[in-house]
């Protein structure tokens, strides 16, 4: 027991460095993290480089500079926020902090809503992995899925099948289904005649799918002109095709879609993470029990919330601008 | 207890870091809308460039990566080489294809996959091969058997099959 007291009397022996655990667990964490986001902006980087021809078109990648750019501004804001966060603790000020951190989880759900705005007109626009046309022929066959999708033909008859399956399983009553299927037979052989007028177009691109580089004109000549088919077909039945677009051949369409997604997905994830640290600041700061102990859960946020904040630094230019 | 006093010592004007970044940031843009001035290779130097200042005024001063002691290069150094080990890896195939002229994302039907720039490659690295044997041992026949060798694994297109290729 003497021993012991007379132990903690003498000066403490200092292992390790002269900064807390926490600390250096997120240094090395963030560490991880560099790692992390330079293989997807590295990897990105090379694909560029290595892809002549990459869109960077905003009228086809839907990617807008002004977006961006806010979006920056308002992670630096909410960088600045922190900082100002972290003094505030270091002065005891803990309302204050509160204060602080609120106001960067606030930008920070300003800076995810126009993300997803800009996600939105990603998804509208069908720029998505795998979903890209790069070829005339392709987007001829994304033209044929879409105009099979407006008519609906094919829709209503797997509907009709799915009926047929139904009544065949039924032992009881069938004259609730037999209503139904009598209505999608119906509504099939309204809708067929609309079908009619763009097989002909569908069958030649099907038949175009053996392309060489020999066909490569042929290809394009069909493209035009089932341009024209589509404008057409768009006046003689508004109210079905009007919402049919001419898909575009964009090459590398795809390789963009990824990599877009890749980047700004993790970056976003990683907004969200910090999100859910400043909402515990938060609820800490609101309950009263925010004190000097948590001026390193502050600064660790304050850090890691930095890292989210440098990697969009990078992003803006290299997505929106080059 | 001495590092909360070390960090009130260090008085930075933390408002004037921000307004620094902000027009930063407005100057990418401002580099953004003169483009057609200057060609891609420049606006991609001058808005990487002011990036990397803007990421150093957040990891200076915001991370306080500047008043931290000498550990921040123990972790970040090896971080860094490590972080650069993908691209550089990656660069010669993807980035620069170093065997061919470009490699065509989707192969189109009729075309084998030998008489496709692939086989050009494979036969180019025949000939590397069979100079390396030239080097080794200065034995001319062994340089012979690597040339005829070496289209075994990799069936290289005919002779006659490359400017067929190539013209593509």
């Amino acid at each position: 027991m003497t021993h012991a007291t007379h132990v903690s009397t003498a000066p403490p022996y200092k292992m390790g460095l002269a900064i807390p655990n926490g600390k250096l667990g997120m240094w090395l964490f963030l560490g991880t993290e560099i790692m992390f986001f330079t293989a997807f902006i590295g990897s990105y980087i090379v694909l560029r480089i290595g892809s002549p021809g990459w869109p960077t078109d905003p009228e086809v990648t839907h990617i807008r500079v002004t977006a961006g750019a806010i979006n920056t501004f308002v992670l630096i804001l909410s960088s600045y926020f922190v900082v100002l966060a972290h003094e505030s603790m270091a002065r005891r000020q803990y309302k204050k902090a509160t204060t602080w951190v609120t106001l960067t989880l606030a930008l920070a759900v300003v800076f995810l809503g126009i993300k997803s705005y800009e996600y939105y007109g990603k998804f509208d626009h069908g720029i998505l992995p795998g979903k890209v046309p790069e070829t005339h022929q392709q987007a001829l066959e994304q033209l044929v899925t879409k105009l099979e999708a407006a008519s609906g033909v094919l829709a209503l008859e797997d509907q009709r099948t799915e009926l047929e399956n139904r009544r065949a399983e039924t032992t009881g009553d069938t004259a609730a289904i037999d209503a139904q299927l009598q209505q999608v037979n119906e509504e099939i052989e309204k809708r067929r005649p609309l079908r009619q007028e763009y097989m002909p177009l569908a069958e030649r691109v099907s038949a175009n799918r053996e392309e060489s580089p020999a066909t490569v004109g042929t290809t394009i000549a069909l493209y035009h002109e089932a341009e024209k088919q589509l404008h057409a077909l768009e006046e003689k039945h508004p109210t079905v095709f009007a919402g049919v677009h001419m898909p575009h051949p964009i090459p590398y369409g795809n390789l963009f879609a990824s990599t877009y997604f890749l980047m700004t997905g993790f970056h976003a994830i990683h907004v969200i993470v910090g999100m859910l640290m400043f909402a515990i600041i938060m609820m800490k700061g609101y309950t009263g029990v925010l004190g000097a102990n948590d001026a390193v859960l502050v600064e660790n946020a304050g850090l890691y919330w930095h890292f989210v904040d440098l990697v969009w630094i990078f992003l803006f230019p290299l997505i929106y601008i080059l | 207890m001495a590092d909360q006093h070390e960090h009130e010592t260090h008085h930075v004007n933390y408002f004037a870091i921000f307004i620094a970044l902000c027009v930063f940031t407005a100057l990418s843009v401002l580099f953004d809308m003169m483009q057609s001035k200057f060609g891609k290779q420049i606006l991609a130097s001058l808005v990487l460039g002011v990036a990397a200042c803007k990421a150093t005024f957040v990891m200076l001063y915001f991370m306080h990566l500047k008043f931290e002691g000498g550990w921040k290069y123990v972790i970040l150094a090896p971080t860094t080489v490590l972080a650069m080990a993908i691209p550089f890896a990656l660069a010669p195939d993807i980035g620069y294809h170093y065997y061919s002229v470009q490699v065509p994302q989707t192969m189109i039907a009729g075309e084998s996959a030998e008489a496709d720039g692939h086989g050009d490659g494979a036969h180019d690295a025949g000939h590397g091969d069979a100079g390396k044997g030239h080097g080794a041992h200065g034995h001319d026949d062994h340089g012979h058997d690597t040339k005829k060798a070496n289209p075994a694994p990799a069936p290289a297109p005919a002779p006659a099959e490359r400017p067929q290729a190539s013209a593509e």
